[in-house]
């Protein structure tokens, strides 16, 4: 899952990233208001972490910006102020959920989760399509109660798919999903990954659309 | 004795029963004055009296006077004496009086004279007879005078005497009286809780203490102020001791979590780093509330040239770390007048700002000159400088300026302009011209 960090202190944010992408997720930072608006536009972010006093444009604008061009991204706002009235505010502008400093890597990271699953409409953490789940807390998946090893990536790939069961995402939204920036992605990466999983979980759980994109249907092709 | 003085009341009921206890005194002594002068006409004249009235009756009685007393008619009439000559041969006297004449046989007579006789004082008259050698000398004796007086006197000290008592417990009452708004002032304020700063209430208190409540207001005032500083000082101290203290806390964590031997190196060495920045951001914190307290520092004459110079050397490491160019333009000694610890602060505290935001290899140059204003410490630099909206808040707690990219405590500016403040200083920001970049000037008042 991808994440955009906004957070103007070079060593908090350098921490809170470095956690993420050990609780594995794909983090992209950004120091100022300014620049966390244009990344914000990308539309690329499964969520994002805002840090309410940022140079150049404060926090509070860029949300409320964000929530008035319709972009329904979920929000959560880390902040060192902790009055009720801030919280309200920051809440009623758009906010999804409200941490402030210092914060528990662990639990930012559960607190993603769910605002991630939520914004997909799944009321739990383990995901379930077909015959396959996938708890993205542990990083596990199974496949008729057997666990199946997968790689990081993978793991990203067929989460990505799960939370959009039933929609075809594109290679570059696959793509998007998958890499923060500054990584190198090779042409045929995505199909790579797809090939191994289709090898692990079965031919018919990932299906190709020729010239689209790759679904994963909500229920099994019949054999 | 002492602290009982210091109440008004009794200080201001002793003070009206001594003023009329002094005046009451004067009073009796002036009437003891006038009662002795007036009894002494009066009974001169009945001494004249009872003289010539002797005289008439000398004519006819010289046998049964012989042995004559005066008549007992009145309780002071035994100390009357009289003594009656002939020639200078004492024709008879009263028992009490002594045989020989109590004033002088020479003389016309008619004449009045206090005069001492065995101790005792006597008032005298003498008389002579206008047809024969005949003198009565009528006498009494002072002491006796004296005791009317003082009968007199008594009679008006005796309800003086009991009254006083009386007037202390009056004015003991009328005092406490007239001081009971005081009172219901000091309970309301004793009673007032330490966090209540509102100003009291003028408009029904005494005329008297109008004033002092004025200025127990305006003092409730800029208490009022400090304490909400204070306050907002140390909710901004606590919201911006946080972020470092988040930030330790997701290196520890990021630290504990990765995988990676390189990151995790990189994690636990910005733990410390982060560290080093909460320990400094205390030091300014304390440094700034100490130089808020308000007490002013020591100031001494010191070399402002080598404060600078040393200022330098300590920064130079940092600045070497990014390529920057520091420079010293000053003469040898410079003396100026001031804190030689505040001044290294403030100077640090300037060159730490030059090198934190300014860019890799940029150019900082300092200099220390004689103007005709003053003396003036000039640091400028090739940074990025500051928008005018952001020099105003120059100096605001916890300001950053520029994008942030560095991470100053944002106290820095505070101190400096509180040390400034402290020293005198003239301080102006903007765009150097040289450079470029920010031109901070200090201008050290002359004498």
């Amino acid at each position: 899952m991808r994440i955009l960090l906004a957070e103007d202190d070079r060593l908090l944010g350098d921490g809170i990233q470095a956690g993420l992408r050990a609780l594995g997720f794909q983090v992209d930072w950004v120091r100022d208001g300014f620049a966390a608006e244009r990344e914000l536009r990308a539309q690329v972010h499964s969520a994002v972490v805002l840090d309410l006093g940022l140079p150049q444009r404060d926090g509070l604008d860029v949300l409320s910006a964000l929530r008035s061009d319709g972009n329904a991204v979920p929000v959560l706002v880390l902040t060192a102020r902790d009055a009720i009235g801030e919280r309200i505010r920051g809440l009623d502008t758009g906010a999804d959920d409200y941490v402030v400093k210092p914060v528990d890597l662990h639990e930012l990271a559960a607190r993603l989760r769910a605002l991630i699953r939520r914004a997909h409409g799944q009321p739990r953490d383990r995901l379930q399509v077909q015959d396959v789940s996938l708890d993205p807390k542990a990083h596990q998946v199974n496949q008729r109660g057997r666990p199946v090893a997968t790689s990081a990536r993978e793991f990203d790939l067929l989460h990505a798919l799960m939370l959009n069961a039933g929609r075809v995402l594109s290679r570059e939204q696959l793509e998007q999903h998958l890499y923060s920036w500054g990584r190198e992605i090779e042409s045929n990466a995505i199909e790579v990954h797809v090939h191994h999983l289709r090898r692990k979980l079965g031919a018919a759980a990932i299906r190709t659309v020729r010239g689209v994109g790759y679904v994963m249907p909500v229920h099994a092709a019949a054999p | 004795m002492k602290r009982a003085l210091r109440s008004l009341q009794a200080r201001t009921t002793s003070l009206v029963v001594a003023v009329t206890s002094a005046v009451w005194i004067s009073a009796s002594a002036a009437m003891w004055l006038d009662t002795r002068d007036e009894l002494d006409e009066l009974l001169d004249a009945h001494l004249m009296q009872a003289a010539s009235f002797l005289l008439v009756r000398q004519a006819g009685e010289d046998e049964e006077l012989e042995h004559g007393r005066s008549t007992a008619l009145h309780p002071y009439a035994p100390r009357v004496a009289f003594q009656v000559f002939e020639g200078s041969q004492l024709r008879s006297r009263s028992a009490d009086a002594p045989s020989t004449p109590l004033i002088a046989l020479d003389g016309r007579g008619g004449s009045f004279a206090t005069v001492s006789v065995d101790g005792a004082r006597w008032r005298a008259f003498s008389t002579q007879a206008a047809d024969r050698d005949v003198r009565i000398i009528v006498a009494e004796q002072v002491a006796a005078r004296n005791g009317i007086a003082l009968a007199v006197l008594r009679s008006t000290l005796w309800p003086m005497l009991l009254a006083l008592p009386l007037l202390a417990a009056a004015t003991a009452f009328a005092v406490r009286r007239g001081l009971r708004p005081m009172k219901q002032l000091g309970r309301g304020l004793s009673a007032r809780s330490p966090t209540d700063l509102a100003p009291i209430p003028t408009e029904r208190a005494p005329a008297e203490v109008q004033p002092m409540l004025e200025a127990l207001n305006g003092l409730f005032g800029r208490i009022g102020d400090l304490l909400d500083s204070e306050r907002r000082f140390t909710a901004d101290a606590a919201h911006e001791l946080r972020t470092p203290i988040a930030a330790i806390r997701a290196q520890a964590q990021a630290a504990l979590t990765v995988v990676d031997a390189a990151a995790r190196r990189h994690a636990l060495r910005s733990t410390i780093e982060g560290c080093d920045r909460a320990a400094r951001l205390i030091d300014q914190l304390l440094l700034l509330a100490r130089l808020e307290s308000g007490t002013a520092p020591e100031l001494a004459m010191l070399d402002l040239a080598d404060v600078t110079r040393r200022v330098l050397a300590e920064a130079t490491p940092d600045a070497l770390i990014k390529g920057q160019h520091l420079e010293l333009d000053a003469p040898e000694h410079f003396p100026a007048l001031g804190s030689i610890d505040l001044l290294r602060v403030l100077a640090r505290n300037l060159v730490d700002n030059a090198i934190r935001y300014s860019p890799k290899g940029a150019r900082i140059s300092v200099t220390l000159q004689a103007e005709p204003g003053g003396t003036v410490l000039t640091m400028e630099d090739t940074g990025p400088g500051l928008s005018e909206p952001e020099r105003l808040r120059l100096g605001d707690r916890f300001f950053r300026g520029g994008t942030s990219q560095a991470s100053g405590s944002g106290l820095g500016w505070s101190i400096v302009r509180r040390i400034a403040a402290l020293h005198r200083l003239d301080v102006v920001v903007d765009r150097s011209p040289q450079l470029g970049g920010l031109r901070v000037r200090l201008t050290f008042p002359r004498g």
